[in-house]
């Protein structure tokens, strides 16, 4: 007996952009809003540090000190209240008001972009502006500014920090309009304007940064915006050319199989007694073209369904909770006439079980195992299509066994092959395309499952398909 | 009265199939070449039939969908059928409709197939 597993890891070559009605310059609500709540958990963790730090401060102020940190008040307490009650005041505003000229995310974020610069220069004054690091935080929010806005409002965001940093040091170091009289006092280098000196020298040195990192930032997200609109329009072509190509796909089947029909439906018409009566001869000789040309429709049916599903590829958004028990119902109902003709049995002993998949694709894997399995039969045999459903891990193995020819140890690597024809199963089935185990395969593979195959030739071939995370009703997991 | 049965296909001989098999079991059959065809005809209340024959690819790649959902606006009470080459494949056209409204039948014509559904629709 020989057994091979299928399992078919796909390149993660599926990608979606988002927003796609948005310009390279403005970001639409959708993303504002994430853009929000993204900032809102931020900033929860913004406020932890603050109160740890006010914490630190309670213990070790002598430590903070000598690390050149002025010595602590209650301000990052007073701080994380007030970035607390912020955080509640923009998720209240998102989620519990209705949107309207003066509650747009838009403005959502300029509050929160402001409420933050004024805090952080709170902590700025606070820790130390010229002889701790705590500025540079400053170069946090013109990077984020200039990453989700445009490069103006990332210019306004660098303004106001510049402007704000600018009054942190002038307050300090009591710089407006003093410097005269400190002169006349002090002609001479004094601490004080050392200390003048040095704040001028942080102001003049941070502000060019602050610009400085404006200007490479925006200009950065300018070429990845650019980009991603590249993205984006080929990704839509993609797309357009991708719906012209199925088009066109089914309307060559379209003619191609239209003609056979016509000649089929007039055998019909023959045959059934329309056109007077016909020798058996004839009759026979009626089936036999027939025959033929239901397998040249079926062919040309494959060929088309292979297509759409190259095409469709792993669709996420395609993708429900399929009822496996009604799905495997519908393809035996459609395989019927073949079952009824040869006398083939379906046994079933099936427990239910939803699993997720693209609906249409599910059916095509289904049927053409199935079909297989009634195909590649005897006459008067039995095809069982058996469930097992495994709790603890949420998978569960549905089974399709024949008891026909059989597929040979060498050819089993192969079944999955387009086009591949096993000598074997074309003395059995003459009229075989060659591409039904294809469709399965891939719809196996854009619905992210496994198969299995043993087989025994002369005995018969168990094909397996392993659903991952399966449900047991439709609703519950 | 004889049922009127209304068939758009741009075959001529599956329309030709279609009205031999039918109008030999009684019914009356107005067999037409292109969608719009049959649409002009409805202006004609006499000639309104209870059932339409439809393909889906005739004068366009979709004009017997959007023939369908003209009558199902203007003749909520008339039956339709689909007889395509495609068979089920256009069914994904019909998301937001139930299926049991929308009869599909593959081409080829299978005379008794064709009859019990024409018979089970009309009745």
């Amino acid at each position: 007996m020989a057994t091979a597993d299928f399992s078919w890891n796909a390149p993660k070559q599926q990608f979606i952009l988002a927003g796609g009605k948005e310009s390279g310059q403005k970001l639409s609500d959708e993303i504002l809003i994430d853009n929000i709540r993204w900032f809102t958990i931020f900033r929860w963790a913004v406020i932890g540090a603050l109160i740890l730090f006010q914490i630190v401060a309670l213990i070790a102020s002598d430590a903070l000190t000598k690390l050149g940190i002025r010595n602590q008040q209650d301000w990052p307490l007073v701080l994380s209240v007030i970035l607390s009650a912020a955080n509640f005041a923009y998720i209240y505003a998102l989620d519990f008001c209705q949107p309207s000229k003066f509650n747009s995310p838009s403005i959502n974020i300029w509050v929160q972009i402001i409420v933050d610069l004024l805090c952080l220069s709170i902590v700025v004054h606070n820790v130390g502006s010229t002889t701790t690091p705590a500025p540079f935080f400053y170069i946090l929010h013109i990077a984020l500014a200039c990453i989700f806005f445009s490069a103006l409002e990332g210019l306004f965001v660098a303004i106001m920090v510049s402007a704000m940093y600018t009054i942190v040091l002038l307050i300090e170091n009591q710089m407006f309009f003093q410097v005269s009289q400190s002169i006349l006092i002090d002609p001479h280098f004094s601490n004080e304007s050392l200390q003048k000196g040095r704040a001028l020298v942080w102001m003049i040195a941070l502000n060019t940064l602050f610009f400085i990192v404006w200007y490479v930032v925006s200009r950065l997200t300018l070429v990845v915006r650019k980009h991603e609109q590249y993205l984006r329009d080929a990704y839509e072509q993609i797309n357009q050319a991708q719906i012209a190509k199925d088009q066109y796909a089914m309307l060559v089947t379209h003619q191609l199989k239209a003609p056979l029909d016509a000649i089929r439906s007039k055998i019909n018409l023959i045959k059934g007694g329309y056109c007077g009566q016909v020798s058996s001869e004839i009759e026979e000789v009626l089936t036999k073209i027939d025959r033929r040309g239901h397998s040249m429709s079926n062919l040309i049916l494959d060929v088309l369904k292979l297509e759409r599903l190259k095409t469709a590829g792993r669709n996420n958004d395609a993708m429900e909770y399929i009822d496996i028990s009604a799905t495997i119902y519908k393809c035996i109902d459609k395989l019927k006439p073949v079952t009824t003709a040869r006398n083939i049995e379906i046994k079933l002993s099936i427990q239910n079980f939803f699993a997720r998949g693209i609906p249409d694709q599910i059916e095509i894997l289904f049927e053409n195992i199935i079909a297989n399995a009634i195909t590649y039969s005897y006459d008067d045999a039995a095809v069982d299509i058996n469930s097992i459903v495994k709790l603890p891990d949420n998978s569960a193995i549905l089974t399709i066994s024949d008891h026909g020819i059989g597929i040979e140890a060498k050819d089993l690597p192969n079944i999955f092959n387009e086009y591949f024809y096993s000598p074997r199963a074309v003395m059995h089935n003459q009229s075989s395309s060659g591409i039904g185990l294809s469709l399965v395969k891939i719809a196996a593979v854009n619905n992210n499952l496994q198969l299995k195959v043993t087989s025994d030739p002369g005995l018969g071939t168990a094909f397996s398909v392993i659903f991952p995370n399966i449900r047991i009703s439709a609703g519950e997991s | 009265m004889r049922q009127r049965i209304a068939h758009v296909d741009d075959d001529p001989d599956i329309r030709d199939t279609v009205h031999h098999i039918l109008s030999t079991h009684g019914y009356e059959v107005d067999s037409y070449q292109t969608a719009k065809d049959f649409i002009d005809s409805l202006s004609n209340p006499s000639i309104v039939p209870d059932l339409a024959i439809l393909d889906v690819m005739v004068e366009s790649m979709d004009a017997g969908l959007t023939t369908y959902v003209e009558l199902h606006n203007r003749f909520p009470r008339m039956q339709a059928i689909f007889l395509t080459s495609l068979g089920d494949m256009i069914l994904p056209y019909f998301e937001n409709k139930s299926e049991k409204w929308i009869w599909i039948i593959e081409k080829p014509i299978e005379p008794s197939g064709l009859l019990s559904i024409v018979h089970d629709r009309l009745s």
